[in-house]
């Protein structure tokens, strides 16, 4: 019965009901999703191995660890724009007191806090001060990579213990390395929160309209409390995997990260407005947007351009659901018109 | 211009059943009812929001299709609502002025100022044009949105329910404006609840009811009682007269509740087994006690007894662990959450109940307790795992309803329960009040439906514009007598204990 | 007092209050930096505030109307990239075409951002979140990672960042300064005298109002993003002319430094209130900041973000806390004084 609540575009269209509008969403995703690994297989042999795959999502893998807990905040009708910033943060932080000899485990963990303390700051703000979401983070973004940049300034931050190198990338479970093993088991406890849990459902009901869960008696404030501090330290956790995983850190690391990760989510059928979506979606759009990654650079594009890319999806993902709606209250409008029409034929006439 | 055999309905609503109308030029027009009479579709006929049914609407003796509000614009009529639509960041001569068209390429800031002043002086009114209209009292801000009609050449103004946010002072200053306006010609649509006022200022009285006009005369020929006879005037229909259920012990004791300019000095007692209805018109802020009661917009005074002990109720959370349930009147801004199931709505507000160790949902529970309900009450759902927004307006009532009998209060407070309902869930709904009461609940309920809360409750409370104006027995209470006091006719009305 | 109290309403106390405060960190430099007060630091922070201020007024108009647009510094990047490898390319381009050129480019960049976000009713943030990226990538892709340097561009060019309106003893008034005073007194002219103008605020501070009294609120912004992109184009040509060296990656984060010179400035980030002005104080403030921190050896220049972020925060927070509150002092002041309503 929360899976009932996964429309989206809000299920303001009552001709199609919330599961099939649904399907036909995450139908389509499946289907893009098809021709992108069709296409990339055609490029590159040995493209659904294994071995590739994980290697695809080794290299994503803290956007879409990210991407688990921005879900929860869009579906909560909020936004997170400072969460690059926070992996930023946290990845300097550990670069600084590591250069001054704090040894790593320790700089590991006072990274995750500081996250911590970033995600309880935006949190105090838009929680309890009221201001809006989007405000507040914005200035986060901005001010965390500040703060990143203070601490770095323009150095790089390299040499870090064996382990640490390593730290994503060993073979844990079979083929799979550490940090997939972190996303699978995060993916499993999303979906388990998600969809079965009290929380999740107060986040679902509080993006439904947040007036109706306070009526209900719903702790709104704790809620949001909660899933921005949750945010902030799964992106120091990203943060610090990332750092791990390049072997250096620098104040600029993660910049721009929000783009694929926003994207990640409101692909994924997610409503910015709140109260609807799924985890399943945003699995599918993750997918797509690994394996349009990838496929974009089997044919060399930079960076730059695949990030344009990207910027593209974003903005096709949310206009799509809009101009359904329009099109679907243009036809209704003209129904009923056309009905009004034949009524009022049949009373003119004697 | 007159309204001809208009008649429209919503569903199974009538609405308005052949009202026919005529407004004059030059003349002050009462229109009054109770709510749910029907005026404010009449006006949103008239202003071309709705469209109606059957009928036709007449100016200056031709027949005119009013299909959306600019195109009343055009045609001089304008509507004036409780909220004043105003731009708070512009002065107030931007706001008069805005939404012409025709003032020239270039904003002439001298020019305005002077036109607007023109205008507030036709009006007799004095305000400072270059003002943000931020800073204006709402009876300013009414002022201003009149000025803005007159630019705009209006010839048939509406004006709804303008005074109920009002001071005495204010008020007056309001009708000099109106009756400036009447001598200039303009034809006034006047919706109004406080019966002295209207009677005092209007020209013509024009009385609906249950969405069909009852009279139309002159306000020289009618006397108040005639009024209010009109307004109530039907018979008690045998609703499910409430059976008098043992009076228990004392629940809650209310003493001087207030919060600043909403309501105050609210003293009230309810008893296990007792339905205390709360009569009162639209303004009355019966609606914003009931909130005070339960959390969500806490009282700034008085002193609230629950069970035997003093508390302070500042959250929702607070009042249900108390044993408060708070039913809101508007189910689809505050009540239900339209996408989410039936079974996800009833069980919200108790979720912890179904929570295994881990804090997941044990879903299989939460149905059968769905399921209880939906045979309870007898909600007409395919499942209850259907979307809410999917049921009938009396079965999202009755979810609703559910949701807060499933936690068990003490105290249940109801509000508008049988408002947009059809008259069989009505009855349902009346009769589950009714053995909720025989089962030791407190009930408190706020209606505006006359006979449903004299039918119901074994006392009742009457307010106005957020004062107690009257507390009485089920025996010595009459139609007319509750809506005198709350319409402020004074009559002390102080007949029963509190 | 009374017409003191009139004219002299919270935002306009805002404003000086901006104004001492930009005196008071100019004195301070002054007793930090050694050779603060030198030609050549007016002009370095003065043109700095220029290309700030000119985007700014863009960002202005699109925040009025409760929009956001963050892809400038992508805009900005984009045109002045372009324009610049057009010089390159056919040194022989007149003047005139060039800024034409890069405002025109620049307005239809704009005209993208306004068709999602006023007809196809998409949020702000997103759509310019999206376009950022895009044109980004677009620039990249043009400039094929070549840099656009001083001397394959026409000398007029490079002769522009050092040609004078007017010079005052050792102040030199650098024609660009000029050019952004003229665009923040042409718009600032605008918001205050064209309907157009007054219209954005209306849209901003109550936009269901708006469509009540029948305003036509989708062209209104439309037109505000289009005039956003312009500007952003007109400021990509001043970075051309000021620096004179291009890369792909040109004016990347231009827009935090604008975004902070728009709240700082008193634009509401709520829509309805503030003014361009105002901006033009916030991007004084921000370019004096910046150019300051450089050579301020007691903090890093890398506390410049921070800082951004901070004072981001601090103005929201501070509006909503303060402006609000005062908006009411003064409200009720002025029912005290101006007469009552009353009648003849």
């Amino acid at each position: 019965m929360a899976r009932s609540a996964t429309s989206p575009a809000g299920g303001r269209n009552l001709l199609l009901g919330a599961w099939e509008r649904l399907k036909s969403w995450e139908g389509l995703l499946l289907g893009v999703l098809v021709v992108i690994v069709i296409i990339n297989s055609l490029q590159a042999p040995a493209y659904l191995s294994i071995r590739n795959q994980t290697n695809l999502f080794q290299l994503f893998i803290e956007k879409i660890i990210i991407a688990l807990i921005m879900t929860f905040i869009l579906i909560n009708g909020e936004i997170d724009l400072s969460v690059a910033s926070v992996m930023g943060l946290a990845a300097s932080t550990l670069g600084r007191l590591y250069e001054l000899g704090v040894p790593i485990e320790a700089a590991f963990l006072i990274g995750l806090a500081v996250g911590m303390a970033c995600g309880l700051l935006n949190g105090f703000m838009i929680a309890y001060t009221g201001l809006p979401s989007l405000v507040v983070t914005l200035a986060g973004m901005i001010g965390y990579r500040g703060l990143a940049y203070v601490l770095l300034e323009d150095r790089f931050i390299g040499n870090y213990p064996e382990w640490f190198s390593r730290l994503g990338q060993q073979p844990l479970i079979g083929p799979f390395p550490l940090a997939l093993v972190i996303f699978f088991v995060l993916l499993v406890g999303a979906i388990i929160v998600l969809q079965y849990s009290a929380f999740g459902r107060y986040v679902y009901v509080i993006g439904n309209s947040r007036e109706v869960a306070r009526y209900s008696g719903v702790k709104v404030r704790r809620v949001k409390m909660a899933l921005f501090i949750v945010s902030g330290l799964v992106a120091a956790l990203a943060g610090l995997l990332y750092a791990a995983r390049l072997g250096s850190v620098r104040g600029s690391v993660a910049e721009g990260f929000e783009l694929d990760i926003i994207t990640m989510v409101l692909m994924g059928g997610v409503n910015m407005y709140g109260g609807a979506g799924s985890l399943y979606g945003v699995l599918l759009s993750i997918l797509i947007i690994l394996n349009l990654r990838n496929g974009m650079s089997l044919i060399n594009l930079t960076g730059h351009v695949q990030t344009g890319v990207i910027g593209v999806l974003l903005i096709l993902s949310v206009l799509a659901p809009n101009l359904a709606r329009n099109i679907q209250a243009t036809l209704n409008r003209r129904r009923m018109r056309h009905l009004a029409g034949t009524l009022s034929e049949a009373q003119e006439s004697p | 211009m007159h309204m001809r055999h208009i008649s429209k309905s919503f569903g199974a609503t009538q609405a308005l059943d052949d009202v026919s109308l005529s407004i004059y030029p030059g003349e002050i027009h009462a229109l009054i009812g109770e709510n749910g009479a029907g005026k404010s579709t009449l006006i949103k006929v008239m202003t071309g929001i709705y469209q109606p049914d059957q009928g036709e609407i007449l100016l200056d003796g031709r027949s005119m299709q009013i299909s959306n509000s600019a195109a009343a614009q055009d045609h001089g009529i304008a509507a004036i609502y409780q909220e004043p639509v105003i731009f708070p960041d512009l002065n107030v001569a931007e706001n008069i002025f805005i939404s012409h068209r025709d003032r020239g390429a270039i904003v002439r800031w001298g020019r305005m100022y002077k036109d607007a002043a023109t205008i507030l002086a036709k009006l007799g009114v004095k305000l400072d044009v270059r003002m943000p209209a931020r800073g204006l009292t709402l009876a300013a801000q009414q002022a201003v949105e009149i000025a803005k009609a007159i630019s705009l050449k209006v010839r048939v103004l509406v004006m709804d329910e303008p005074t109920s946010s009002l001071s005495a002072h204010e008020v007056a200053q309001l009708f000099k404006l109106i009756s400036t306006l009447r001598n200039q010609g303009v034809a006034i649509l006047f919706i109004g609840h406080r019966l002295e006022e209207v009677l005092e200022i209007a020209d013509r009285v024009t009385i609906l009811r249950d969405g069909k006009l009852i009279s139309s005369t002159l306000r020289s020929q009618v006397t108040t009682e005639q009024v209010i006879r009109d307004m109530v005037g039907r018979q008690i229909e045998d609703f499910f007269a409430k059976s008098q259920a043992e009076r228990g012990d004392l629940l809650m004791s209310v003493r001087g509740l207030s919060k600043e300019n909403v309501f105050s000095d609210v003293n009230f007692d309810v008893y296990r087994g007792e339905v205390l209805g709360f009569a009162g018109l639209v303004g009355a802020r019966r609606t914003d006690v009931g909130l005070a009661l339960f959390g969500v917009e806490p009282a700034d005074a008085g002193h609230i007894t629950f069970a035997g002990k003093e508390v302070k109720i500042h959250s929702p959370e607070q009042a249900l662990e108390l044993g408060i349930a708070y039913a809101t009147e508007d189910r689809h801004r505050f009540g239900l959450a339209i996408l989410m199931s039936v079974a996800t709505n009833i069980t919200l507000p108790t979720l912890r109940r179904y929570l295994t160790a881990l804090g997941l949902v044990r879903q299989s529970d939460e149905y059968a307790t769905a399921e209880e309900y939906r045979q309870r009450l007898s909600i007409h759902a395919p499942s209850v795992k259907v979307e809410v927004g999917r049921l009938s307006g009396g079965n999202q009532q009755k979810v609703m309803l559910s949701k807060w009998l499933n936690a068990g209060p003490k105290l249940l407070i109801l509000d508008e329960p049988t408002r947009g309902i059809d008259v069989l869930t009505k009855a349902e709904v009346h009769r589950m009040i009714n053995a909720l009461a025989a089962q030791g609940l407190g009930i408190i309920l706020i209606s505006s439906d006359l006979p449903e809360v004299l039918a119901m409750s074994d006392r009742i409370l009457v307010m106005r514009e957020g004062r107690q104006v009257g507390l009485l027995d089920r025996e010595a209470a009459t139609q007319e007598k509750i809506m005198a006091a709350a319409m402020g006719q004074n009559r002390p009305a102080m007949e029963a204990q509190p | 007092m009374s017409a003191l109290r009139r004219y002299f309403r919270p935002e306009q106390v805002r404003e000086l209050v901006l104004v001492f405060l930009i005196i008071v960190l100019a004195l301070f430099f002054g007793t930090q930096i050694r050779d603060y007060y030198t030609g050549r630091t007016f002009i370095r922070i003065s043109t700095s505030i220029a290309i700030i201020a000119a985007v700014a007024t863009g960002e202005t108009l699109v925040v009025l109307t409760r929009n956001i647009d963050i892809s400038v510094a992508s805009i900005v990047g984009f045109t002045g990239y372009f324009v610049g490898m057009q010089l390159v390319r056919h040194n022989d381009i007149a003047p005139l075409v060039a800024v034409l050129m890069a405002i025109g480019i620049g307005a239809v960049m704009g005209l993208l951002n306004g068709i999602l976000v006023a007809y196809g009713k998409v949020s702000s943030i997103l759509v310019t979140l999206g376009t950022l990226a895009i044109y980004r990538g677009i620039l990249v892709n043009y400039s094929g990672a070549k840099t656009i340097t001083a001397n394959s561009l026409p000398q007029w060019v490079i002769d522009l960042s050092s040609m004078n309106i007017v010079s005052i003893g050792e102040l030199d008034f650098r024609l660009l300064v000029g050019l952004a005073l003229a665009v923040v007194v042409f718009f600032q002219l605008m918001l205050t005298y064209l309907p157009f103008g007054r219209r954005l605020y209306a849209i901003g501070c109550n936009p269901n109002a708006a469509r009540v009294a029948g305003l036509p609120s989708q062209r209104i912004v439309l037109v505000a993003f289009v005039l956003c992109g312009a500007l952003c184009g007109l400021a990509g040509f001043m970075y051309l002319a000021r620096f004179s060296y291009l890369t792909a990656v040109a004016a990347q984060g231009m827009e935090m430094s604008v975004l902070a010179a728009v709240v700082v400035g008193g634009v509401s980030i709520f829509g309805g209130s503030g003014t361009v002005i105002g901006a033009l104080l916030g991007a004084t403030m921000i370019g004096l900041l910046e150019q300051s921190l450089i050579r301020w050896l007691v903090i890093s220049e890398f506390w410049r973000s921070a800082l951004l972020g901070l004072l981001i925060l601090l103005a929201v927070e501070g509006d909503a806390a303060i402006m609000n509150r005062l908006r009411k002092l003064w409200a009720r002041s002025e029912l005290q004084m101006a007469p009552k309503q009353e009648n003849k």
